[in-house]
């Protein structure tokens, strides 16, 4: 445990350096980033808050649900916090070139790996934080509870997160060796298979859940009965919550203590797991070379589908996706990307949208393409924001080699627009036809997509070129820096910017009494807005980019 | 004589590649052995199964009389590696990053500043004692990475390519370093390309293409197991390794 201490002291250093870099950064990008994250903290409590006045002016099942969300709320919150942890831990553990340095000193690898399982904890956590505190700020001043409710609450969960985030460490150990024995052709099949039989169980299992439910309120929303089984850690970080809120500190501490008590029987199967997993997964993740790599299809292919385009443009493309398919950090985060985007898919049909008054189908149908935008706005800020910074040393060849800068963009530009726009405008048709909603909107739907692929596509590129830091490795934290921040806002507000006027449009013909003619003339003049707020802010973002990378050196 | 470094018939094999194939060696206490061979010879993977960064598929490994595979930890006590890249903390500064490594080590605080004041002068690099490493230059950065490695008073060391991209007074520094270390009972086991300083600093040289040791000895017995290749090491090599790159290597960095 000595070594443990150690290296988080050292840890704590690195942070007070990083305090004080922080300190030496410009004030308008400190002033920016702070007012953004309040502003986003203030935003979400507010719609809570909303969300718990409105829930409790239902009355009857309404009331119900303020209590129960609590459990889906957390019940959510740890599966994200889970998958989160499986793909933090790789990068943590096998990415960094400090697992192989600290593999060289005399600390024992249980010990490494608990520190490394501790380090991941704290990369997951954060936006945890960032969603409980509007979360239960907004409840307590709903049951007008004193705000020292939402310090308790916050060090009540700390071994919830510790918890999550070490069962998916120990995930990760345990699945790279059985994933580094069988070549992903080989355990596609069993995944597959595993993945549907426990889609079936979940769908058939008997679960006796909470009693007390009504069904009705199961039936609108079915993970409720799920959230509600007393053996999830979720269940008793929510319960434990509701207790604190009632004053009964007696359950609290029990529950409290069931959620520690587990954290340390964690830490120990993580510190086990260590000692017997971690150097092999880690000469795993190294040296696993030698095998010759066949000549797939998948490339190949592209690159003849993408024929039309000139040869040097082309040929930067089909790197990229070369690169990002042999980096496991970066697709596996992909994979979890689209797993979630599965489950709001699932979650589509429960919202009954055909039996709704059209009021709330319109709601309904945009909230619908704000999601879709929202899941635009974030692939584009970690996936191709940071492709130029990732060229890192290599950037000299580039800037050697026999083509333009212009080019250079123009080639991050398309790969982004094909890749973006494939799954924009999928996504965009599948859930509009799991809702059912009108062909009007469908295609007013497919329109905001393309302008959205663009306009993503554009400002990734374009601000990518703009703050290109070519020395950071690790693609989060180029992401995280002021260059991606102001990418994803713009982003966000283009979408705003964009798509509310189409809404509102389509919302005043839900009203009675709206004339036809002047709604179409609305409808136009929104659709040119769309379309001109696209093409400047595309245009404008390329230019900057390609501006920014003509004057650059390549030494 | 006492052997500090045993290598017993080891062998490793990344898929069908085979980097290193039954490779055998005794280096004994304050021997300054240097490991040569073409690029992808396996010479990295050899160090790396030598510090334990990679487990041979077959063969034992003993540093200082003890099995590298059964008591790692001890071992690593008694060793310090200095890759050809090494991993630094960038936002550390270097005394800090220093005083960590001794801790780590578990060395006394006390002992650690006295060390670390001793070997900073010796590496000119105090005046760099509170600098980030991230604002260091690539020559004070090794500097740095000597002081550090050398400071638990390691009885072997292992360096991979200690002198790429180095400035002639650093590479001075680093090889009387070596020298007055390995003189004062380390062994040293170092892999390099440059035949001039293995000229300069070896006590015994390794020649090792496509896996697999091809001759070890001082370098009068190297002379005498290649008449033909007359005085200087160039010739000898080429007369050992083949006069074109063989085509045993396995082209892969471990």
């Amino acid at each position: 445990m000595r070594e443990l201490a150690l290296l988080l002291g050292k840890d704590w250093r690195v942070a007070r350096h990083r305090r004080r870099l922080w300190s030496e950064q410009s004030r308008f990008k400190i002033v920016f980033v702070i007012l953004f994250a309040v502003g986003l903290l203030g935003g979400l409590w507010a719609l809570f808050l909303h969300g718990f006045r409105f829930l409790e002016s239902l009355g009857g099942i309404g009331l119900m649900l303020v209590y129960r969300l609590f459990y889906l709320f957390f019940f959510g919150l740890g599966l994200m916090l889970l998958l989160s942890s499986v793909v933090t831990t790789y990068t943590t553990f096998f990415r960094s070139e400090e697992t192989g340095y600290l593999l060289l000193k005399p600390v024992p690898p249980g010990t490494l790996t608990l520190y490394k399982a501790i380090q991941s904890a704290f990369y997951t956590s954060w936006a945890f934080f960032f969603m409980i505190v509007p979360f239960i700020g907004a409840f307590a001043m709903h049951e007008r509870l004193p705000l020292r409710f939402l310090a308790w609450l916050v060090l009540y969960s700390i071994p919830f997160v510790l918890l999550y985030s070490l069962l998916g460490t120990l995930a990760c150990l345990l699945a790279l060796p059985v994933f580094r024995r069988f070549r992903a052709a080989r355990w596609a099949v069993p995944v597959a298979a595993a993945l549907a039989a426990g889609a079936w169980l979940l769908k058939t299992w008997p679960l006796p859940g909470d009693s007390s439910l009504s069904p009705t309120l199961t039936r609108l929303v079915p993970a409720m009965q799920w959230a509600s089984h007393p053996l999830w850690p979720s269940w008793w970080m929510a319960e434990g919550g509701l207790a604190l809120a009632r004053g009964k500190w007696t359950d609290v501490a029990m529950l409290w203590g069931v959620l520690a008590s587990n954290v340390l029987l964690a830490g120990l199967l993580v510190e086990a797991a260590g000692r017997r997993f971690l150097l092999p997964d880690w000469q795993g993740a190294h040296f696993a070379a030698g095998h010759r790599r066949r000549r797939g299809v998948l490339l190949p292919s592209l690159d003849r589908w993408l024929g039309f385009l000139p040869r040097d443009i082309r040929t930067l493309m089909i790197k990229d996706a070369r690169l990002f398919l042999r980096d496991p950090a970066q697709w596996s985060q992909a994979l979890l990307f689209f797993g979630l985007l599965a489950l709001y898919f699932l979650n589509l049909r429960t919202l009954h949208y055909h039996v709704l008054p059209a009021a709330w189908r319109n709601l309904i149908a945009f909230l619908n393409i704000f999601s879709v935008c929202s899941i635009m706005a974030s692939l584009g800020s970690r996936f191709v924001y940071p492709q130029l910074s990732l060229e890192g040393h290599s950037f000299w060849i580039l800037g050697l080699a026999p083509t333009t800068m212009g080019r250079v963009l123009a080639a991050k530009f398309m790969a982004s627009v094909f890749g973006l726009g494939a799954v924009s405008l999928l996504l965009m048709t599948l859930s509009t036809w799991m809702l059912s909603v009108p062909a009007a909107v469908r295609v007013i739907a497919l329109l905001v997509a393309l302008a959205m692929t663009l306009v993503v596509s554009a400002l990734s590129t374009g601000l990518g070129a703009v703050f290109i830091d070519l020395k950071q490795r690790n693609p989060s934290a180029i992401v995280s820096g002021f260059g991606g921040t102001l990418n994803l806002v713009l982003n966000l507000g283009f979408m705003l910017a964009g798509i509310l006027p189409l809404g509102l449009v389509f919302h005043l013909r839900a009203q009675p009494g709206t004339d036809p003619g002047g709604w179409t003339a609305a409808l136009a003049a929104a659709l040119a807005w769309l379309l001109l707020l696209a093409g400047l802010l595309a245009a404008g973002a390329l230019y900057a980019g390609w501006n920014s990378l003509r004057r650059r050196e390549f030494g | 004589m006492e052997s500090m470094i045993h290598v017993g018939g080891i062998s490793k094999s990344f898929g069908p590649v085979r980097a290193v194939q039954n490779l055998s060696l005794d280096i004994p206490r304050g021997q300054l052995f240097c490991f040569l061979g073409p690029n992808g010879a396996g010479k990295t993977t050899t160090i790396k199964m030598l510090c334990g960064l990679l487990y041979p598929d077959a063969g034992d490994i003993r540093i200082g009389g003890r099995d590298l595979r059964a008591d790692p930890l001890s071992v690593r006590r008694i060793t310090g590696y200095i890759p050809d890249f090494p991993f630094l903390y960038e936002r550390l500064t270097a005394a800090e990053f220093f005083d960590f490594s001794g801790e780590l080590y578990g060395l006394p605080a006390v002992e650690i500043r006295g060390r670390r004041e001793e070997s900073f002068v010796e590496f000119g690099i105090s005046d760099y004692a509170h600098t980030l490493i991230k604002d260091l230059s690539h020559g004070y950065r090794q500097r740095l990475i000597y002081a550090v490695t050398l400071l638990h008073r390691p009885e072997v060391l292992f360096v991979d390519e200690p002198f790429i991209g180095l400035d002639p007074f650093t590479i001075r520094l680093i090889k009387n370093l070596l020298r007055e270390q390995a003189g004062a009972g380390m062994t040293i086991f170092l892999t390099t390309h440059i035949l001039a300083l293995i000229e300069d600093l070896a006590d015994r040289i390794g020649i090792i293409v496509g896996g697999r040791l091809v001759a070890a000895g001082t370098r009068s017995e190297l002379e005498r197991a290649s008449p033909a290749a007359g005085g200087s090491l160039e010739e000898i090599f080429f007369s050992l390794a083949g006069p074109e790159r063989p085509a045993g290597g396995t082209g892969i960095h471990a």
